[in-house]
């Protein structure tokens, strides 16, 4: 007699009060806590063990009935090596065949004055856990059970648990563990079952004296469910995470001349890129999963997306749609182009005016405005009509040279960028472009669609024109730093503004922040044409002849086309969002645009 | 080894067979522990006189931690009452049976609330969205995330 804690040492190292460290088999689904916080809190005395469930319970029951009575063990290959250990011994233990009787009467003593547990209506020891804002007896199988709802991706909350009883939050629970020991922590002096055996206490159990006061979530004494599931907080960021990602995405304007034109849709993450990790990705495509991403967007055929769910079709719509207002601009860029020179021929002839000098003319067509990219971004544009109306025009508003003025870093980022020579007509851009942001620029230009693709390919092969572009003005990109459209239109999110957001920015150029209206897809392909505006510029002169006129009038029709036309694609949320690193001057009106000839092409 | 469900089902059926269950409510089927049956019927004063009206109970292997599936049989000519939170395909929108759900409540403590729902029911009336959430309805109506707006029907 007694001899349970003592000689029963090495099985009692698993056991704590007569109760297991794991689950008794009450419930069968996953166990989803952190079964060895849930152990160190039983060993702590925080928390009641898992103590074998009786079916039923009577006062009058001896200690046989009492044994005979606990539930029968779950099969042993869902249990762990401990419960196994229980499992084979139906109401003896196993260790100490030849001792049999005394250890047993001890664990039968533990369920005098049983309690039944009002959600898994069994009966355990009457030193069971209580809510700790009601009071209530809860097992602790039956506590390990309750969490958090899962947050998703359409509902990111994660609300604490409620008390089961009183639906308070933060449910948490209290252990007022005996006064004797016995197993893990009772540091080999558990004597008190050993020598008085059958004493005043295991005939009078602690009876659980109902507390007057309940106890914070935060007492020490309570272990709450989240206490027990760590990792909640983690699954919630990685939901958010993910939201947000999507949410993030936005389509890359490139600037070229007087316009904005949508290249690519980053990944989200785009802004987040180092250089050093643009690099990587540029120099090898198939070292992470975000350049394979890439690689599976770039140069693939259309109809491969056709294939795909919803969301990718939607991005493949809207990449589609960027597209051609890509070719509407090179058109309304080649007939301008046109049009200067031949005024050009007229007023300068015989200055022998290169055509890099007629090109940069055409751009640049106010002395204010030496650059080729001055007109597209109003700082203060009021509403998408007025700036769409501007842009479509030549001429430069004064108020462009006051925005241009006060941007002198983002010049000057762009000017380095600018600085490189241009590559030779490559069939593979990035085979010949050295730099991690030509890299990036290259691969960039291969994610982006198959058409976009030979436009930004011949925009590359016309080198002389590029170079004159180069070799002229210093570049002023417009970028605007008017902070907020007072207008409810979706902004534009012009990078390069600041220091952290210039390696992308100066070479991917504007991007625009519709990520709202993408989140439901996932981020597919990313970047477009992080080529620069003179590329770009000179581009439209070689290839928008041909794809010019019928995608021409798509594009006026959307500068009619109200803002509303687009609402189903959220604007709204736009403005909410601040983009802390790649942000910036925001801009309304033009995104419009971009998701209004998505629609118009959608509509087709 | 019976599941947590139907050790705990089997406590609750012992209850009612024990002590009888309220007024108004009565088990027609249990033969199992994954789908209940009872009629319910509101006493005394009420829009839903005389209506007897079948409630069905389907449990999954997480009862009571997972709330119960509970609907109206609609089916061989019984009908779901006509109430503001009751649809026409007998699903109802009741928070207890959703986010409300505590391992606490009990079958019968469900068949009381809804008992309850329906005695203080002031207009009969369907959902105002029934005919577009019965047609895409899933069919156990846990699968819906209903959206509780209104405590005081």
């Amino acid at each position: 007699m007694g001899n349970s804690s003592s000689s029963g040492r090495g099985h009692h190292d698993e056991t704590v009060d007569y109760g297991a460290l794991v689950p008794q088999g009450v419930y069968t689904g996953p166990k989803d806590w952190n079964q060895p916080i849930v152990s160190q809190l039983i060993v702590a005395r925080k928390l009641a063990p898992f103590y074998r469930p009786l079916e039923d319970y009577e006062e009058s029951w001896d200690e046989d009935q009492i044994l005979a009575a606990r539930k029968e063990l779950p099969d042993p290959d869902s249990a762990d090596s401990v419960t196994r250990i229980e499992a084979t011994a139906s109401s003896h233990r196993s260790k100490r065949p030849p001792s049999v009787r005394e250890p047993s009467r001890a664990d039968a003593l533990v369920y005098r004055g049983a309690v039944e547990c009002p959600i898994c209506f069994l009966y355990y020891p009457p030193n069971i856990n209580h809510s700790r804002c009601c009071d209530q007896a809860i097992c602790t199988e039956c506590f390990v059970q309750i969490k958090r709802a899962e947050p998703t991706t359409t509902h990111i909350v994660s609300e604490p648990a409620a008390c089961p009883y009183c639906v308070q939050d933060n449910f948490g629970v209290v252990y007022n563990p005996p006064p004797w020991r016995a197993g893990l922590g009772s540091e080999g002096s558990s004597t008190l079952w050993a020598d008085p055996p059958r004493s005043t206490e295991p005939s009078a159990p602690p009876t659980h004296k109902r507390r007057q006061k309940s106890f914070g979530a935060d007492s020490p004494e309570v272990v709450t469910t989240d206490q027990i599931r760590p990792d909640w907080e983690a699954k919630l960021d990685a939901v958010r995470a993910a939201v947000a990602r999507r949410a993030n995405r936005r389509i890359i304007m490139r600037q070229v001349g007087d316009r904005l034109i949508p290249v690519g849709v980053t990944s989200g993450r785009v802004h987040a890129l180092t250089p050093e990790e643009a690099a990587a990705a540029g120099a090898d495509a198939n070292g992470s999963r975000r350049s394979r991403r890439r690689q599976a967007a770039q140069g693939a055929p259309l109809e491969q997306f056709m294939g795909m769910a919803g969301q990718d079709l939607e991005e493949l719509m809207l990449m589609e749609a960027m597209r051609l207002s890509l070719l509407d601009h090179e058109e309304h860029q080649r007939k301008e182009a046109e049009e200067k020179k031949k005024q050009d021929a007229a007023a300068a002839a015989g200055q022998g005016s290169s055509g890099a000098e007629g090109a940069s003319a055409s751009e640049a067509p106010g002395p204010s405005s030496p650059g080729p990219s001055s007109l597209a971004i109003h700082s203060a544009a009021p509403s998408s009509s007025d700036l769409i109306s501007s842009a479509s025009s030549t001429t430069p508003s004064p108020r462009n040279a006051d925005s241009r003025d006060s941007l002198a870093p983002a010049r000057k980022s762009w000017s380095l960028s600018r600085s490189r020579t241009p590559p030779p007509p490559p069939a593979n851009p990035a085979a010949n472009v050295p730099i991690s942001e030509e890299n990036q620029a290259a691969w960039r230009s291969r994610a982006a669609g198959p058409p976009a693709f030979s436009t930004l390919s011949a925009a590359l092969t016309a080198t002389s024109t590029a170079a004159a572009f180069l070799g002229s003005a210093p570049a002023s990109r417009s970028i605007t730093p008017e902070p907020r459209a007072r207008t409810p239109v979706p902004s534009i999110t012009v990078g390069g503004k600041q220091p952290e957001a210039a390696p992308v920015a100066s070479s991917s150029g504007l991007s625009v922040d519709i990520g709202a209206a993408r989140a439901s897809g996932s981020s597919l392909f990313t970047g477009g044409a992080p080529l620069e505006s003179a590329d770009l510029a000179s581009a439209t002169s070689v290839e928008s002849g041909e794809m010019g006129a019928g995608v021409g009038a798509s594009y006026d029709s959307l500068h009619s086309s109200p803002a509303s036309r687009a609402s189903s694609l959220e604007h709204e949320r736009l403005l909410d969002r601040s983009t802390p690193d790649s942000d910036v001057s925001k801009v309304g009106g033009r995104p419009n645009t971009a998701e209004v000839a998505y629609l118009e092409e959608a509509s087709r | 080894m019976a599941s947590i469900s139907s050790r705990r089902l089997a406590k609750e059926l012992r209850e009612i067979q024990a002590e009888g269950c309220p007024v108004g409510i009565s088990l027609v089927e249990a033969n199992d522990f994954s789908k209940w049956v009872f009629t319910i019927q509101v006493m005394g004063d009420s829009l839903y006189q005389d209506e007897v009206h079948t409630l069905q109970f389907r449990f999954d292997p997480q009862y009571p931690i997972s709330s119960p599936a509970v609907q109206f049989v609609v089916t061989d000519g019984k009908q779901a009452p006509i109430h503001p939170h009751v649809y026409s395909n007998g699903h109802i929108c009741a928070s207890i049976l959703g986010n409300e759900w505590s391992p606490v409540l009990s079958v019968i403590a469900v068949c009381v609330t809804l008992q309850s729902m329906l005695a203080s029911c002031k207009k009969k009336e369907r959902p105002a969205d029934n005919d577009r959430y019965v047609k895409h309805a899933p069919e156990n109506p846990k699968k819906t995330l209903f959206h509780y707006d209104d405590d005081t029907v």
